[in-house]
């Protein structure tokens, strides 16, 4: 009898304990891959920075000067209805272009655990861009949250020099 | 020849008897056992009477941190054998984490379930008990933090989920003690293996306290310390 009471408490205190599994970073990402016309996945060979402004005014970079890249990710605002990127496409005869990207979304806040930071997952729900150098962008996920697995653009570059 | 014949016939049928009065003597000693068997049939009545019980763990976890629960349960004597029980509570949360994030809810909860006594002598006053319940709560949670600033952009972010609406659905198996005091009076303690069945957590898909279960996961043990008072 004594050993079953005392194995009974020993099982108590270790389910006592318990694991937080807080992720590491709680914002997330929304993923950009290039594409052609074609519809083949595609390098861009300029030169790509990628910025947008802050409320008091000054500019947060995400990628700067970045050259020959097939993929890039980019924070997503925890609770505005809409973000708007900057596009600043260098191509290999120093001609600058500049393109604004404005996606729009729905933000719904994410709870894992009282120990975890507060996280907002969201819903793309449309996006809308000038066409100096970007020629198209599609949705192709909707749904930003942790798993950075997923593309959620499809990004199509006019041609350039 | 004809002598030796006679000598093998003679030991054929002299083993054959002693096989069969063998056989004879082991029938008539389990008819007599059986008979023996049906005469010490229990003659105790089906309905034993009927006890209430509180438990205090709950409360004292409610006194000594930010959740807990308030549990009365009633349980049906049956031949002293099985115990049909009922268990009914109201189990709440309101606890600030140091991340800042404020989690609130109360909510009423039930299980019903059955004991077995699993005592040899089953009319002991003390009681050695294993048994299982299913169990159901619905509950609404509400979630904050305090405003903090977008840490790219700058905004100021509010975080807040009201009223979100929730279900539990648990299995519980249960081993417990019931020992006499006094009287109508036992003292009682149980120890219990959760395990959720089926959950709606809502439009946030998670929650951390579930009034009844306890804090969130899909399976724990708990416990419960009774006071119990024969009706």
């Amino acid at each position: 009898m004594r050993k079953i009471v005392f194995v009974i408490f020993a099982s108590l205190l270790l389910c006592a304990c318990s694991t937080i599994d807080c992720p590491l970073l709680n914002t997330v990402y929304t993923v950009y891959n290039i594409y052609n016309s074609n519809g083949k996945a595609d390098t861009l060979k300029d030169t790509l920075t990628i910025f947008s402004r802050r409320v008091n005014g000054t500019d947060s970079v995400f990628i700067n000067q970045d050259v020959n890249i097939k993929t890039f990710s980019l924070p997503i605002s925890y609770s505005a209805p809409a973000d708007t990127l900057y596009f600043n496409i260098k191509d290999t005869l120093k001609k600058n272009y500049i393109d604004t990207v404005v996606v729009m979304k729905e933000n719904t806040p994410h709870f894992e655990s009282v120990d975890c930071n507060p996280s907002y997952f969201h819903k793309i729900t449309g996006v809308k861009w000038t066409k100096n150098r970007i020629d198209s962008i599609t949705i192709k996920n909707s749904t930003v949250n942790y798993d950075a697995t997923k593309e959620h653009f499809h990004i199509y570059f006019k041609s350039g020099n | 020849m004809m002598r030796q014949k006679n000598i093998s016939i003679y030991i054929s049928r002299a083993v054959i008897s002693i096989i069969l009065v063998i056989t004879c003597a082991q029938v008539s000693a389990q008819s007599y056992k059986k008979i023996k068997k049906v005469q010490e049939k229990d003659s105790t009545a089906l309905f034993r009477g009927f006890s209430v019980s509180a438990d205090l763990v709950g409360p004292l976890m409610l006194k000594l941190s930010d959740y807990g629960q308030y549990e009365a349960a009633l349980k049906i004597n049956l031949k002293d054998k099985y115990f049909p029980t009922i268990e009914i509570g109201y189990g709440k949360a309101d606890h600030q984490e140091a991340t800042g994030i404020n989690y609130k809810t109360s909510a009423p909860y039930f299980r019903v379930g059955c004991d077995f006594n699993i005592l040899k002598n089953k009319h002991d006053t003390n009681v050695l008990y294993a048994g299982f319940r299913y169990a159901y709560t619905s509950y609404k949670d509400d979630i904050n933090h305090p405003d903090f600033k977008d840490p790219v952009w700058g905004y100021n972010v509010r975080y807040e989920v009201t009223g979100n609406s929730c279900y539990y659905h648990w299995l519980e198996a249960v081993i417990g003690v019931d020992a006499k005091i006094i009287g109508p009076l036992h003292l009682g303690w149980s120890v219990r293996y959760k395990y959720r069945l089926a959950s709606d957590e809502g439009a946030i898909d998670k929650s951390w306290y579930v009034p009844g279960f306890g804090i969130s996961n899909s399976s724990r043990l708990g416990g419960t310390f009774n006071v119990i008072i024969d009706i």
